[in-house]
């Protein structure tokens, strides 16, 4: 054994994030499916072709058996997809995903479980995608089994100026900044962003994923801005937008920036 | 009796933190008040050097703080004003040698001997040495060189003195705040090589007490052991004497904020 001589680990384990795509099933129908996702590869081989994907099986009323699960496997492969495991899901999908022999890949796994044991519950808000998100603050407890966090809550305020290194987090509201956010200063929010002074530092709204979060800034020479986890990094600044009242919002996957 | 306690602190080293505190504890001796400046940098002690001490130091802060000598024997009277003390940092020790009660202790005791104002000289960074010498503040002189890095920093120390102090802990309302910008060159402003006192505003969102231009009086000044506000005729000295007035509620024009080599003309026509 030449061990001793070793004085590297074989391999290092580390957690990341990485974007994966998600096939939400609609209706159990393996050759509709097939012929879906092939049209798809079709017109983006690029970026779809041999692309790994989860299979999301929430939308479902009732989970398929295992034969039919199987079948729609076989027709994301067809497709040229490589099926890499199961999403989110119930204790039903995860007893699936073992006799699968696929891993189960979800964020908050009790947020999926039937309330009473009836239909399965509404799909929750996609998680925060990778990148900035990673920086607000994340909680290991899963979320609430009924999504109405914006609820009468109201904005959080918060006098002054948001100085370099310091970190102001509304949690489940909007956040209202009445001076200004410095370099090196961010500010979280669960719901919108407007903030007063001016914004040079970081502003992330929809934190937990609410993509119809907003941020208004009065006077914008911002270092980042990110809305549910899209976000946009500005090297330079826009000589369009410098010094401008702006407002954020999120279009599909882009994130928009325009003039008030 | 209480002092109020000043600290001068950046964040960032080498902007002038020292240089001001000698000048500023000279300039409130000058004015009459009873004053006591003492070095918190613990481990690199230089206020000695630059208030012309250095040689009668004998036991410092420290050995206050750890009760190995009074107050009364640590503290060094200034050879030119009576009523202005300095309190020495070791040079032996680190940083891990004070500690708040210690600190307190001492701030309360120069309260009690009837001190007026105790200056207290922050060394560079956000750890404890810095972190003490601002936490009894009851004003905060934050400096700042007209670049990005020293404003950045200062933005971190005026966060810090907003939440991190006695005053913010408490809520006994919030610590006055002066900035002042130091080693201002306006030749080099007008070029745009150097942040001018309107950008360092804008971006801080405080106005400045005072403005030092950049001047060989004051390396030549540090050398000597002569706080600079005591060279009338340097522009920095005066400028350092207007900034002590302002602190007292003086009000006082701001003066060398333009290149001096202006012409004649250009002056005459408001150029």
């Amino acid at each position: 054994m030449n061990a001793r001589m070793d004085t590297q680990d074989a391999c290092d384990l580390r957690f990341g994030q990485v974007g994966i795509a998600n096939v939400r099933i609609r209706r159990v129908d393996a050759a509709a499916l097939c012929e879906e996702l092939e049209r798809r590869v079709r017109t983006a081989p690029q970026l779809v072709s041999r692309a790994a994907v989860v299979l999301d099986l929430s939308h479902l009323l009732d989970l398929p058996d295992d034969g039919t699960v199987d079948a729609l496997l076989e027709a994301v492969r067809s497709a040229g997809m490589l099926p890499v495991g199961l999403a989110y899901g119930t204790s039903e999908v995860e007893a699936l995903s073992r006799r699968m022999g696929l891993p189960l890949i979800a964020k908050f796994r009790a947020a999926y479980e039937p309330a009473d044991g009836g239909s399965i519950a509404p799909p929750a808000p996609p998680a925060p995608a990778p990148a900035p998100a990673a920086e607000a603050p994340r909680r290991a407890e899963p979320a609430r089994q009924e999504p109405e966090p914006f609820a009468g809550l109201g904005a959080q305020h918060f006098d002054g100026t948001v100085r370099s290194g310091q970190q102001v987090y509304a949690r489940d509201r909007d956040l209202v900044i009445n001076g200004a956010v410095a370099n090196g200063a961010e500010v979280i929010a669960d719901g919108s962003i407007h903030i007063y002074g001016s914004l040079r530092g970081r502003a992330m709204a929809g934190a937990q994923g609410d993509e119809k979060a907003r941020i208004y800034i009065h006077d914008f020479r911002a270092e980042l801005v990110a809305i549910a986890g899209h976000y946009r990094v500005f090297e330079q600044i826009p000589k369009d937008l410098e010094g401008q009242s702006v407002r954020c919002w999120l279009e599909g996957e882009k994130l928009l920036i325009a003039k008030l | 009796m209480t002092a109020e306690i000043i600290v001068v602190t950046s964040g960032k080293g080498g902007v002038g933190k020292t240089t001001t505190s000698a000048s500023l504890a000279t300039g409130l001796a000058m004015a009459g008040k009873k004053v006591a400046v003492i070095d918190f940098d613990v481990g690199l002690r230089n206020l000695d050097l630059i208030m012309g001490c250095e040689r009668r130091v004998v036991y410092d802060f420290v050995n206050v703080v750890h009760g190995e000598a009074t107050l009364k024997q640590a503290l060094i009277k200034d050879k030119r004003y009576e009523n202005l003390y300095v309190l020495a940092a070791s040079q032996t020790r680190d940083k891990d040698a004070l500690t708040q009660e210690g600190v307190e202790k001492v701030l309360e005791e120069l309260g009690k001997e009837g001190f007026d104002y105790v200056v207290c000289d922050s060394p560079a960074g956000i750890e404890k040495g810095a972190h003490l010498a601002m936490y009894f503040a009851d004003h905060a002189v934050v400096v700042v060189n007209p670049e990005v890095s020293s404003v950045r920093d200062s933005d971190r120390i005026l966060g810090l003195l907003a939440s991190k102090t006695r005053r913010a802990e408490r809520g006994d309302g919030a610590i006055k705040q002066h900035l002042l910008l130091t080693r201002y060159n306006p030749a080099r402003v007008a070029v745009g090589e150097m942040l001018s006192v309107k950008d360092v505003e804008e971006i801080l969102g405080i106005n400045v007490v005072g403005v030092i231009p950049e001047s060989e009086n004051v390396l030549a000044a540090s050398n000597a052991g002569v706080p600079v506000i005591l060279d009338d005729n340097s522009h920095a000295g005066q400028a350092y004497s207007d900034t002590v007035a302002r602190i007292l509620g003086e009000e006082r024009t701001m003066r060398f904020l333009d290149a001096p080599k202006k012409g004649f003309f250009q002056r005459v026509f408001g150029g």
